[in-house]
């Protein structure tokens, strides 16, 4: 049967960019799982299908792929921040028993990287920059080899913070450039600024913070005969096959990526990485699989960071506490590249504003590319807004919640239209409710050494997810199915939800379905595991697949109980005339023995004149020490409103890993790049700390949503980038509370809280 | 070098390098890859292993330091079944990625071997040296209690 097909423009959000793209409108679109809706196996806590693998230990990674021959190799890296290499003598490291081959820029094509200068080119544009490759038959002669290698470059000035004044210029790669500059405004700002009964006017700092997924950044690549079989720790299988096949040359069908399993994300792995390209060019040189893998100190170097912002903030507001205008200057730390998304975005969407400016200032410099890093953007714009209005509340002597309240905006503010569904409100009230607010608001801070205070923030991100992304369902004889669709699961649990959205659509139980993911030749296309967007785009893929593969069956089923197809219903395994007699599902499969019923999904456009985000808020209760400057978190609750939850057990597992990623980016986490070495000073993850064990509060994390039919037909919205955006911001207001003045930068260091306490105490009269 | 070293039980013979790490013997030498290498200087805990019962950062010991040593790896826990601690951290979905998980399951099972009944300030000591950037913590103080309460 061939579908008639049409196909529609529509948009699609990434991660705060809008993309319009050409779908394709499916032939026929399930009803959507509404509130109401009688649910076996989807909203159920199902223990992670792959949670056996990842317990027992064999669950195999890329770090841990073993291909028999396989070669190892490591990169000599640049050791100056800005320059040209003027020398590159590898002889002495190819001349090392054991050393495979080595590779230059003189070995390679052109292959266009760092905003299209070549793969190990002589500029260098910042410290640990790749400028050659060595293969080796183990990684500790690999490691010998690039010792040896000798290296001289020629130093050119450089820059790796932000500039102090925002005139001058900067060294970035293409040499001396002025930023980027991204000016918006609705309404007029100026006129609202000069008529403003209160204002306050502030700046907000955040610093440039790093990943560290466990699993550090690396392949596997076996170019064999005209099969290039690549394992990556990606969150994109098919980009990287898309980059990989330009980059080298060859077409996508030569490319395999497998990403069976892998340790973490968090927007570092979304694209074709140097390790990749670099590991198939030696695998094709020496006809041996090679696997090259980053280790903890380029991880910290080479893999993208959330860039350092400086935000200029001012609000303007009636003494009733309704904003008048919102103005923002930003200016961003890219790094040599990256993608300019936008810190001023969050000021435009999260609350009703009649006025708002945003000026971008997008500065290059002398340290590697920004990657995202979940929730990119809004993480960094959520700390200086969130605080920004804390001051107001503050100076208007007002309750923050109920400052938030009068600015709550029951549609988008941007787009003037209504949303799919929206639950801020109920998300205040119920971190309030739990955290004891209006009491710890008004208690009174005692003149001990240590002191409590509360503070909240919120969070909208956009969480549409959209299309295209496809997935199949074959049914077998035995009743049993197999569910393929090409996305990737990094920890977040995709490969379960997807498995029990696959069951529910079929009427079987978890045990009779498997699924495949994470392999370019074992599913369909899906995009990258980023921007929140999984979910919502591969699940109602998933769930079409599997009600086309229903329609097939009752087709048989139908003759085999006399029925209508129309009257058939799915469940439990059994196939059963509504109010009448049933068979199982193994019994019409045996039926039609090796004939088989291969159902094939994808996903619709997204509804028109909606706009579809996710929402949430969280308070904190905090300690300070006074005498110490320590700044101990003792509890957050959260509150979030994602549309249907497929599994509450994952859940409330990503609402945990935001919130903790929240966590050291408020109070430890900060990348330092020594200005005069042009070299961060704090690489691994003891100089660089991340939140441990012993840092956790207790933590109340909720879902109040039940399910938004009008989003998409599984009524889902996007969850994973939502948790981590309040966090910092409620931390710092909570602070604020605590002591009475505002730290306007992260991280929330003892220094900073005792600087800002002696700043109090100097400012108190007598 | 050839040495013998005692994994699971086994009695183990390979060649390394004198500067093998333990770590590097287990994953390339035995290909048991449950341990893993996170930062490669312990910092991070994911090549976690038991050494006499007691966990230790296999990245830092050498190979050839141990052989005598009683070594229990994630590979040795699940041999009979799912352990108990094993069975906990699945059912209180204690972990995401996973990548953490093997060198979490070992610290914990060492810990509630020699403390079965640890308060918070102990799990807390014990369970410090994971680092966990999925952000299981809570999940894993549950699984623990649930392990301590079910063994």
């Amino acid at each position: 049967m061939i579908d008639s097909k049409r196909f529609v423009t529509t948009t699609v959000e990434i991660e705060g960019r809008e993309e319009m793209t050409v779908v394709e409108v499916p032939a026929f679109e399930p009803p959507p799982w509404g509130k109401d809706a009688a649910l076996d196996t989807v909203g159920h806590a199902v223990p992670r299908l792959d949670a056996v693998d990842k317990v027992t230990g064999r669950a195999r990674y890329t770090h841990d792929i073993r291909v028999p021959g396989m070669l190892h190799a490591r990169l000599v890296r640049a050791g100056v921040p800005a320059g040209r290499v003027i020398r590159l003598d590898l002889s002495r490291a190819r001349a090392l028993q054991g050393v495979r081959a080595v590779l230059t820029g003189a070995d390679l094509p052109r292959i266009p990287w760092l905003g299209g200068e070549p793969l190990f080119g002589p500029a260098v544009h910042y410290w640990g920059q790749p400028l050659a490759a060595v293969v080796a038959d183990t990684e500790a002669i690999a490691r010998d080899a690039v010792r040896r290698a000798r290296v001289r470059c020629r130093a050119a000035p450089h820059r790796v913070d932000l500039p102090a004044g925002k005139a001058s210029l900067r060294t970035g790669h293409s040499g001396v450039t002025p930023p980027e500059i991204r000016r918006e405004e609705r309404g007029d700002v100026t006129a609202a600024l000069g008529g403003a009964e209160v204002t306050v006017t502030a700046t907000y700092r955040v610093p440039a913070v790093v990943h560290q997924a466990l699993e550090t950044h690396g392949s596997v690549v076996h170019w064999d005969g005209d099969r290039v079989t690549v394992y990556d720790s990606t969150q994109g299988i098919f980009r990287v096959r898309r980059e990989l096949a330009e980059h080298l040359g060859v077409g996508q069908h030569q490319i395999r990526v497998i990403t069976e399993y892998m340790g973490g994300g968090f927007g570092a792995k979304n694209s074709c990485g140097a390790y990749t390209v670099i590991a198939a060019l030696l695998s094709k040189a020496t006809g041996r699989p090679v696997r090259c893998i980053w280790d903890r100190h380029e991880e910290c170097v080479d893999a993208g960071h959330r860039p350092e912002t400086e935000f200029r903030v001012t609000l303007a507001a009636r003494r009733d506490g309704t904003l008048e205008a919102i103005d923002v200057d930003a200016s961003i730390a890219m790094g040599v590249v990256g993608w300019p998304g936008g810190p001023g975005k969050i000021f435009q969407e999260l609350y009703r504003c009649p006025n708002v400016r945003v000026v971008q200032r997008f500065w290059y410099g002398n340290v590697s590319g920004m990657e995202s890093f979940r929730a990119p953007f809004h993480a960094e714009g959520a700390f200086a807004l969130e605080g920004a209005l804390d001051l107001l509340a503050h100076k208007l002597a007002m309750d923050p919640l109920e400052l938030r309240r009068k600015n709550h905006s029951p549609q988008d503010p941007t787009k003037q239209r209504p949303y799919s569904s929206e639950l801020l409100a109920e998300c205040w009230t119920s971190v309030t409710q739990r955290i004891g607010w209006g009491a710890a608001r008004k208690r009174k801070k005692t003149a001990g050494r240590f002191v409590q205070g509360v503070g909240m923030a919120s969070q909208v991100w956009g969480a549409a997810g959209g299309p295209p992304a496809y997935a199949v369902v074959r049914l077998n004889r035995d009743g049993t199915a197999l569910v393929q669709t090409g996305t990737q699961d990094l920890g977040t649990g995709a490969r379960t939800i997807f498995a029990q959205i696959a069951a529910e659509a079929l009427g079987l139980p978890m045990k009779d379905v498997r699924i495949v993911i994470g392999d370019t030749d074992g599913g369909p296309y899906t995009n990258n595991s980023w921007g929140s967007m999984t979910t919502p785009s591969v699940g109602p893929a998933v769930r079409m697949a599997a009600e086309d593969a229903k329609r097939q069956l009752f087709e048989v089923a139908a003759e085999i109980l006399h029925a209508k197809a129309e009257q058939l219903e799915a469940r439990r395994g059994r196939i059963s005339v509504r109010g009448g007699p049933s068979i199982t599902i193994r019994k019409v499969t045996e039926q039609l023995g090796d004939i088989m019923i291969m159902g094939r999904g994808h996903r619709g456009p997204n509804p028109s004149g909606v706009t579809v985000h996710s929402f949430g808020a969280q308070a904190a209760l905090v300690e300070v020490d006074r005498l110490t400057g320590r700044v101990r978190v003792i509890r957050i609750v959260a509150a979030h409103d994602c549309g249907r939850v497929v599994n509450p057990l994952l859940a409330e597992s990503q609402l945990h890993g935001g919130i903790i990623l929240g966590l050291g980016y408020a109070l430890f986490e900060r990348l330092l790049n020594d200005a005069h070495l042009g070299r961060p000073l704090n690489l691994g993850l003891h100089e660089y700390k991340i939140p441990t064990y012993a840092d956790i509060p207790e933590i109340d994390a909720r879902i109040v949503s039940v399910a938004d039919p009008v989003a998409n037909h599984i009524g889902s919205k996007g969850l994973a980038e939502p948790p981590i955006i309040p966090t910092a911001p409620a931390i710092a207001n909570a602070v604020f509370d605590a002591i009475g003045v505002q730290i306007r930068e992260l991280p929330l260091t003892p220094a900073r809280v005792l600087a800002a306490l002696n700043e109090a105490a100097s400012s108190l009269p007598g | 070098m050839r040495i013998r070293l005692t994994v699971n039980g086994q009695p183990r013979t390979l060649d390394v390098e004198p500067r093998t790490s333990l770590l590097e013997a287990l994953r390339d030498g035995l290909g048991l890859t449950g341990a893993k290498l996170g930062c490669d200087r312990g910092e991070c805990g994911t090549c976690t292993v038991l050494s006499r019962g007691r966990p230790i950062y296999s990245c830092l010991a050498l190979a050839c330091e141990s052989q005598d040593l009683p070594l229990e790896t994630i590979e040795g826990l699940g041999a009979d079944g799912l352990h108990p601690v094993q069975r906990a951290f699945i059912a209180a979905d204690a972990l995401q990625c996973g990548f953490c998980t093997p060198g979490q399951i070992l610290s914990a099972t060492a810990l509630l071997r020699r403390s079965p009944r640890a308060g918070d300030a102990e799990i807390s000591r014990a369970m410090s040296g994971n680092l966990c950037r999925c952000g299981t913590y809570p999940k894993i103080r549950k699984a623990i209690r649930l392990a301590a309460t079910t063994r």
